[in-house]
């Protein structure tokens, strides 16, 4: 009985909303959008303190916002976001004025005692007063790492605040922008019955509320037409989740999706193929890297890290396997890092003479070197290692790959490791957004003992607490020297891409990251 | 049969208990469940803190007995994704499976046993040869194949029927019958089978022999023998209801129990695993119980020897 009743409701609930749906139409001529994704969120939570993932990215700026905003579309500079403007009134301090008349999901008007609620214990560090909304301690943990020398949020008036850091830190603002700061609604948060029970529906600012969320199936958002930065476009946008590459395209195709996210580079001239349909995107700021175990006897030797380095045709797989629609990067850097940008650095040259000269050098007999590697978790993984275990092949590496299902058997130490892949993106325009918090000595690298180097720990240290601009910069510039040429920690091997299929009716940009931006400005472009 | 249907369940919760251990010791000896769920970018405190949290760090023979300890105090967990009740999440699926594969089972026993049963009586017919390759057919291509090409004909080619999702019944056409088919296959090449021998034996012959029609033959005498083997694929296919869609669900993107199974193995969500698990086990078990006493009343030997047994 049981079972007859939940079939039934099954089918009755998705029939009853739409026999709803043409009704809300009349009324409102903006269309809804459907937006086929692999994954919605790989946490069940939309609370970014808890979905540190890509896919997470992809979704939280349309129902959140951060006080310091970003071009996502354009040169993902920062730029006025809830907060109008700020300025330094010293090295540790920003006050930011903000920006008015800013209404939440709920109605409620945003102040500065929102924000000060959003960067306080109750939401981010624990030990807040409210009962039964302690967060849970790996978010604790997240929410320290991306403000690490937060003292405090100081309310100025109702529309001013101070963002307070222990210690000097150029890098505040990059911070303010990215996907923990975002900025949520305290009253929203003390009706919710628990954090996780906030954590599955944020009250925020964004241009779409969050009208429904079911796990590993559907994420259901609404137009919030009191949005400051203008009525949002779309009536209903639903980002559904289709684990299958075919089942995503499919979907486009037969009309029942309008986006179809994460397509494969060789998928793209048969979703093209159809004049309908076009893929959109491209690089993003996120690199593609192989890492080094320096406590495996043989790479113990960086003569035998470099010639790995010197023997990988990375622009031939770049060619061959992404047509030639990402590119190999200037080192593990990007030109949106702006003053502290290493120019003229490059990876290390395809040298298949100067890789047999190291190895010599090395007196490397041909000790077999394992290399984790999982099933094309990122595009086209498998393909790139075979491409490279052959170039390795050639100079006489005997690296060999060893398949694994996940990242706890990729990082596993209870077999020596050897070479894995990794990737490394930038969530702001510094160095300190990506390498230090990998490599430096609070990294997963340093602390597993994967690779330690003393002098690159302490030009880190230096790049996340230092104010001399141009100290910073020659202190990045070493640590590429170290890191890539000297005692190599990892290689880079290219960008890594993100390719949006689309009705081509549809105008809309896609960003170099994962952010899908849906705002007025955003669409019909 | 008490002491029949006692010596069957103690030997159904001796497989429930071997199968969850099972799972338990693979789960966590092949996966952390902090690091595949926080992924590997966060920060290493933030995995620690994780682990603690959810007690990863204790030996696992600690976790072991604190899961059991908890399903007899009947906590079955709660997922470490998002803190729901493991229960919750699989019993609130369980209608979404059961809304493919309880139409995919009358597909499976209404084409099945009919296709077979009249490919034996017609048997070296066109119409037997037909049927065979047609149960080959379904019965060798995979489902995930048939799923595809049911999508690319019906819903991008056609635009007859959606392609995945789970909004309205017309969603459900396309994976019902693709677990329909494969199971309509097996169940016709059973039936065929077990009918082909039954139709062979002497009593047969000699009910044929002292005049009866032919009809009430099959009917009363070919049919109840031929359905023991039937009855038992049957019997298997009912024990798979809860978790017998997991490759379909996945290319229908259809939000059902197989869905969560595979979604929770990738993440190691060790609760909610073992929920599905326990849920299935309990479901094959009590299936094989049913198929069980269904031999009982098919075979009046299998019968009396049961109550002799219990003697």
């Amino acid at each position: 009985m049981a079972a007859r009743i939940g079939r039934r409701t099954t089918l009755a609930l998705p029939a009853a909303a739409m026999l709803a749906a043409p009704a809300l139409g009349q009324s409102d001529q903006r269309p809804s959008v459907t937006v086929a994704v692999q994954k919605i969120s790989n946490s069940n939570l939309l609370e970014m303190l808890r979905e540190q993932s890509n896919v997470g990215t992809r979704i939280f700026f349309n129902y959140a916002e951060p006080l310091i905003g970003t071009d996502w579309t354009g040169d993902m500079s920062i730029r006025p976001g809830l907060a109008t403007s700020w300025r330094r009134p010293s090295e540790n301090v920003v006050e930011m004025t903000l920006r008015q008349g800013v209404r939440f999901h709920n109605g409620d008007e945003m102040t500065a005692e929102d924000v000060a609620f959003s960067f306080g214990p109750d939401r981010m560090f624990g030990g807040g007063s409210m009962a039964g909304h302690e967060p849970p301690r790996d978010a604790i943990a997240i929410a320290r790492r991306s403000f690490p020398g937060f003292e405090r949020m100081e309310i100025v008036d109702r529309h001013t605040v101070r963002f307070i850091n222990k210690v000097p830190d150029v890098t505040l603002e990059g911070r303010l922008s990215r996907t923990t700061a975002i900025i949520g609604s305290q009253r929203g948060f003390a009706e919710a019955a628990s954090w996780t029970d906030w954590a599955r529906k944020p009250i925020g600012t964004g241009p779409y509320r969050v009208a429904e969320f079911r796990p590993d199936q559907v994420l259901v958002l609404e137009a919030h037409d009191d949005y400051w930065g203008g009525r949002p476009p779309i009536r209903r946008l639903r980002f559904l989740e289709v684990p299958e590459v075919s089942g995503r395209i499919n979907m486009l195709l037969s009309g029942e999706a309008d986006f179809a996210c994460d397509i494969p580079p060789d998928q793209i001239a048969t979703v093209e193929s159809n004049a309908r349909y076009e893929v959109v995107g491209g690089p993003i700021l996120n690199t593609r890297v192989l890492t080094f175990d320096k406590s495996h006897p043989v790479l113990a030797n960086p003569l035998v890290r470099r010639a790995i380095t010197h023997s990988i045709d990375r622009q031939a797989i770049v060619d061959a396997l992404f047509s030639g629609k990402t590119r190999v990067p200037p080192g593990l850097q990007f030109e949106f890092f702006g003053e502290t940008f290493a120019e003229g650095w490059s990876v290390p040259k395809f040298d298949l003479a100067e890789a047999r000269r190291l190895l010599r050098e090395a007196n490397y007999k041909g000790e077999p070197i394992p290399y984790r590697l999982l099933n094309n978790y990122y595009t086209n993984q498998t393909p790139t290692a075979q491409v490279m275990v052959e170039g390795w092949r050639a100079v006489g590496l005997n690296i060999q790959i060893e398949m694994r299902e996940n990242w706890s058997q990729i990082t596993s130490r209870e077999t020596q490791r050897g070479i894995r892949d990794w990737s490394q993106g930038a969530s702001f325009g510094d160095p300190v957004a990506q390498t230090p918090p990998n490599f430096g000595r609070q990294g997963s690298a340093w602390i597993s003992n994967e690779w330690r180097n003393e002098e690159f720990g302490d030009l880190s240290e230096l790049l996340e607490t230092s104010t001399d601009r141009p100290a910073r910069k020659a202190a990045w510039r070493r640590m590429l020297e170290i890191a890539e040429r000297e005692d190599p920690a990892w290689t880079v091997l290219h960008q890594n891409t993100n390719f949006t299929a689309k009705r081509r009716d549809l105008g809309w940009k896609s960003s170099q990251t994962f952010v899908m931006d849906f705002r007025n400005d955003n669409w019909g472009v | 049969m008490l002491r029949f249907l006692g010596f069957r369940l103690l030997r159904a919760i001796v497989t429930i208990v071997l199968v969850v251990t099972f799972a338990f010791v693979v789960l966590r000896l092949s996966g952390d469940p902090a690091l595949l769920i926080m992924s590997v970018d966060a920060p290493p405190e933030a995995i620690a803190a994780f682990r603690a949290a959810w007690g990863l760090d204790d030996p696992l023979w600690v976790q072991y007995i604190r899961y059991f300890n908890a399903i007899f105090h009947g906590d079955l967990g709660r997922s470490m994704r998002d803190g729901r009740d493991a229960i919750v999440l699989v019993t609130e699926r369980i209608p979404a499976t059961l809304a493919l594969t309880l139409p995919a089972l009358a597909i499976k026993i209404g084409i099945g046993v009919p296709a077979g049963v009249y490919a034996a009586l017609h048997r070296n017919s066109l119409a037997d040869r037909m049927v065979m390759v047609m149960a080959v057919a379904g019965f060798t291509i995979p489902s995930f194949v048939l799923g595809l090409i049911l999508v690319l004909v019906f819903a991008v080619q056609l635009g007859w029927l959606p392609s995945g999702g789970q909004e309205s019944w017309r969603h459900a056409i396309l994976p019902v019958i693709t677990l329909g088919v494969g199971g309509a296959a097996v169940l016709a090449r059973f039936t065929r089978s077990a009918m082909l021998e039954v139709l062979g034996q002497p009593f047969i012959r000699s009910a044929s022999a002292k005049g009866v029609p032919w009809a009430a033959v099959v009917r009363n005498h070919a049919l109840p023998n031929a359905a023991i083997p039937t009855v038992t694929i049957i019997g298997f296919m009912v024990g798979s209801l809860i978790a017998g869609a997991v490759v379909v669900e996945s290319v229908f993107s259809w939000p059902g129990v197989g869905r969560l199974l595979v979604v929770a193995v990738a993440n190691r969500d060790l609760a909610v695993v073992q929920c599905i698990l326990l849920l299935v086990a309990m479901t094959m078990v009590i299936a094989n119980l049913i198929v069980d006493l269904l031999y009982g009343a098919l075979d009046p030997r299998l019968r009396a020897t049961r109550t002799a047994g219990a003697h």
